[in-house]
């Protein structure tokens, strides 16, 4: 199959690509560039395990094409964390025991920042709501929002 | 104040950084250089003769590099079907090739001719002599012609005595049921304690019914993956996520002739497993064999679809179960029947059955169980295996019973539980378990004694017993010259469990739990260690680890005895140093000191070594509770309220109990209200997130978790393990607090809001 340049900002460093058309950004992120923080849990965006940062926007990375987003902003769960320093959101699924098997936890955080970063003042109410395309089999999801209203008060309060 | 530092705290866990950070590594994050990518090729047919396997189109596509069928397995063992598939999807050949995405191309390339044959899909109808049959001719007899039987040989056998009237009034009796032969049957379990026909004659009030539990996944987040690599000299490197990696090494080694020492595994993390990860299952072969035939790593990974309709998920079943009790509330009999869907290989959990006991005195008890056959995928351990099912019957038949005679359902309960040194019904002694205390601590968390319910609103209750089991495990500890210790044993991380691991190490040498370090090896270096599952590891492990400590203790002991020249009995560890009792002034010597120190001496470093492998464990009991409202109108089912109490013996870390107990109730309650694997003509027609619904945290409140701790004679610190419990009660507590709400009771899961709907048209509304 014919191969595309695309030129991929993640994490703020650039790669410059030759990619089929029909890789995800996720297949991009795990197989070609090596960050494998992002997980595949169903390939049709219903569990949110895939879920990156695109200009802003939390979408899940499987159901986006590599090509379709070229130039543009990616953050994902490796560009989370900066100078050696967790962001509110890491530090707080880390107290509050947020994550048990950890594999829904990228995605439920960058989920999570993408809300954060929109407006941190949502009710637990409002965040069981937004949070409701990421799927955790292990919490019951009880100590994730915990976490996530724990780092909500942390950023509101820092801001 | 608790007398443990470590033990018994809310630490972080160890891994809790490269969780957060997507640093850990699962069984798809491996990637060796110069790695194919696998695909199982898989039947389109639920029930069907293969007439043939064409592989020539797929092997032409560029970048295919091989392709494997079952002439590939040399021990003949099953690993794809041949002659016959028994379930849509079942594996028929896997194809390695250069890029996920031509793997998958190659693997619809490949040709398969198909004689379809009549499907059975539903235990009630493959137990009929008219379903097709899976595996040639397998009957059985029921209960009742079971027992006859067994009479007439029994009676037969004696030859010193004339039975032959007997006998023949026994055989007249077999007569009357003709049609008690079962079909399909794939194993059977039968249980007996008393009499149940003379204990329901003594019974006031006698209820009866069927409850249908279905088939639900295990739904871990990350699916089935593994990564095998054969070298040239034939050695195999597996990379597996999985809760066993020893068991890997054995299935591998018995299904392709390979010794055990030419076979590591190294076990990946594990994004949830649940019960579904053990032994060689789906993909680990496929790999190997793959790997073998191309001489370069391959990765075989499924994808949520084929999870779905080739998982190894937890049987559905069919109860019919009655229950005899006196006006005043004593239970005096329970029987019950179950029809396990064990799909097309035997291996459902059918001996839980016995847990329609639960934890009463029921003084006359009779248990019979089935596996059944039907053209669905195998079923494999969910979390407490069989119990949940079980105990859905056992606990919703109690409330039925405690209604009709105007009993309040907790207070029936406490009255019929059993007490240290009861009988348990077809078992041993009750040992001292915090059954009457669980239940009353959930009771008044809930505020059950004054609860109100508005209109349509409910309040439900359930109990749920499990034992935790254990297994081989061994742990070393070493004491480095710095004063650091790291731990090394071979038991997969259960979502904590390393961490519980450590902390019992840090609490005995008494160092801080930042000092503490742990790495768990592969099959060719750690000891062996049991599957983590089965809710075994803090009971092993834990163990274990603590007489590894114990052991590195002592040689600490002895090292500052000879370093300080004082007697053993004069010495005392206590905050990462020996110090000298009582002396003045004060006198000690470090651990870091000791660690170097031992560099130098005749008996050499600090190695402390555990090793354990049995001792009786303590059963545990989850309580819940549940307050919820139901709209009579959509029939939708809201939940208001949850709360879960467990025995837990002692809890190492209350986080991560408290997760386990939130966990696993939120999983039972899926199993109650939302969770079911559907199958149309042709096997499964809901594999994916959207048909098959598991909660999400919009349809959730939070869950309340209350810890309970009556100690586990030989538990760690009096621990017990708490993955399963949790899962146990949630389903009858969910149908309970609904019955409560609209009067009827739904005897089928899940409870949909059709069936809300149903059962309140069904009862006039």
């Amino acid at each position: 199959m014919a191969k595309h340049p695309v030129s991929l900002k993640v994490n703020g460093d650039e790669y410059d690509l030759l990619i089929e058309p029909r890789k995800t950004l996720l297949a991009v992120l795990r197989d070609t560039i090596g960050l494998t923080g992002t997980k595949e849990g169903c390939s049709t965006g219903d569990c949110g395990a895939c879920t990156v940062i695109v200009d802003g926007k939390a979408v899940t990375s499987c159901m986006v094409l590599g090509v379709t987003v070229s130039e543009k902003e990616i953050t994902t769960i490796e560009g989370l964390a900066s100078d050696g320093e967790l962001h509110p959101l890491q530090q707080a699924f880390i107290d509050t025991g947020g994550y048990q098997c950890g594999f829904c936890t990228p995605g439920f955080i960058m989920a999570s920042k993408a809300l954060l970063d929109e407006n941190p003042e949502r009710s637990e109410e409002e965040f069981r709501y937004e949070l409701g395309g990421n799927i955790c089999r292990c919490t019951g999801y009880t100590k994730i929002l915990e976490a996530v209203l724990k780092a909500a008060e942390e950023v509101r309060t820092s801001a | 104040m608790s007398e443990y530092t470590v033990v018994g705290q809310k630490v972080a866990r160890v891994d809790a950084v490269e969780k957060v950070t997507g640093a850990a590594q699962y069984g798809a994050d491996v990637h060796p250089p110069g790695m194919l990518y696998g695909k199982i090729v898989r039947s389109k047919h639920a029930h069907a003769n293969i007439r043939s396997i064409d592989t020539s189109e797929a092997e032409k596509l560029p970048g295919v590099r091989a392709i494997v069928t079952q002439d590939d397995v040399p021990s003949g063992r099953r690993v794809f079907a041949t002659d016959k598939v028994l379930y849509l999807g079942e594996p028929l050949a896997a194809v390695a090739a250069t890029d996920p995405d031509v793997a998958e191309e190659a693997a619809e390339l490949v040709k398969i001719e198909y004689e379809v044959l009549p499907v059975v899909q539903d235990v009630m109808e493959a137990i009929q002599p008219s379903a097709p049959r899976l595996h040639g001719d397998a009957t059985k007899d029921g209960p009742n012609r079971r027992g006859i039987s067994t009479q007439i040989r029994r009676l037969s056998r004696d030859k010193e005595n004339d039975h032959s009237d007997e006998i023949s009034r026994l055989e007249a009796a077999l007569e009357e049921y003709p049609d008690e032969v079962y079909y399909n049957i794939s194993a059977e379990s039968h249980s007996e304690a008393g009499d149940v026909e003379k204990g329901f004659a003594e019974s006031d009030i006698v209820v009866e019914d069927t409850y249908v539990i279905p088939r639900v996944h295990q739904t871990y987040m990350e699916p089935h993956v593994s990564v095998a690599s054969a070298d040239s000299s034939g050695k195999i490197t597996v990379w597996a996520s999985t809760q066993g990696p020893f068991a890997i090494r054995s299935g591998i080694a018995g299904t392709l002739g390979i010794p055990l020492t030419q076979i590591n595994v190294i076990g990946t993390t594990m994004g949830g497993g649940f019960g579904g990860r053990f032994g060689v299952i789906i993909t680990h072969i496929p790999a190997v064999l793959l790997s073998q035939k191309t001489g370069r790593p391959v990765r075989v990974q499924m994808t949520r679809e084929e999870e779905f309709i080739d998982g190894r998920p937890a049987p559905g079943c069919v109860i019919k179960i009655k229950t005899g009790a006196t006006n005043e509330g004593h239970i005096l009999a329970r029987e019950a029947l179950a029809f396990w869907d064990s799909g097309s290989v035997s291996g459902a959990s059918i001996g839980s059955t016995i847990r329609v006991r639960g934890v009463y005195k029921i003084p006359n008890l009779k248990v019979d169980a089935y596996g059944v056959h039907t053209n669905k995928s195998g079923t494999a351990a969910y979390r407490a295996p069989g119990a949940p099912q079980a105990i859905f019957a056992g606990e919703s038949q109690l409330d039925e019973i405690a209604e009709r005679i105007g009993m309040d359902p907790v207070k029936f309960r406490l009255m019929n539980m059993r007490e240290e040194g009861d009988l348990v019904p077809a078992g041993a002694e009750e040992p001292k378990v915090g059954y009457k205390e669980t239940l009353e601590a959930v009771a008044d968390a809930a505020g059950w004694w004054d609860r109100e319910a508005e209109e349509n609103q409910g309040w439900g209750v359930a109990v749920g017993d499990w034992t935790n089991g254990c297994g081989p495990g061994g742990v070393y500890v070493s004491v480095h010259e710095d004063g650091s210790v790291r731990i090394f044993h071979g038991s997969m991380d259960i979502t904590g469990t390393d961490t519980m691991i450590s902390q019992i190490i840090a609490e005995i040498l008494t160092v801080p739990y930042g000092n503490v370090t742990i790495r768990r090896g592969d099959t060719d270096s750690a000891p062996y260690s049991t599957g983590s599952g089965g809710s075994v590891v803090t009971f092993t492990m834990g163990n274990t680890a603590k007489l590894a400590a114990e052991d590195a203790h002592q040689r600490i002991l002895e090292l500052a005895s000879e370093r300080l020249n004082m007697n053993v009995d004069n010495l005392e560890l206590k905050e990462g140093a020996v110090h000298v009792v009582s002396a003045d002034p004060p006198k000690s010597i470090s651990l870091g000191e000791l660690g170097a120190y031992s560099l130098s001496t005749t008996g050499g470093p600090i190695v402390g070594k555990g090793s354990f492998a049995r001792q009786p464990s303590t059963p545990a009991l989850a309580a819940q509770i549940a307050k919820v409202e139901v709209d009579p109108g959509t029939g939708r089912t809201r939940v208001l309220k949850l709360i879960a109490s467990q025995d837990v013996g002692y809890a190492i870390n209350p986080m991560a109990v408290e997760g386990q107990i939130e966990g696993g109730t939120v999983q039972g309650y899926a199993w109650a209200m939302m969770e079911e694997m559907q199958y149309g003509e042709n096997g499964n027609v809901n594999p994916g997130f959207v048909d098959y619904r598991v909660p999400t945290s919009a349809d959730l409140p939070t869950v309340e978790s209350v810890i309970v701790e009556v100690p586990a004679p030989n538990g760690p610190y009096g621990a017990k393990g708490v993955g399963e419990p949790p899962i146990t009660p949630t389903l009858a507590t969910m149908a309970n607090a609904v019955k409560d709400a609209i009067g009827v009771r739904v005897t089928e899961l899940p409870i949909k809001p059709e069936k809300v709907v149903q059962a309140l048209k069904s009862n006039g509304h």
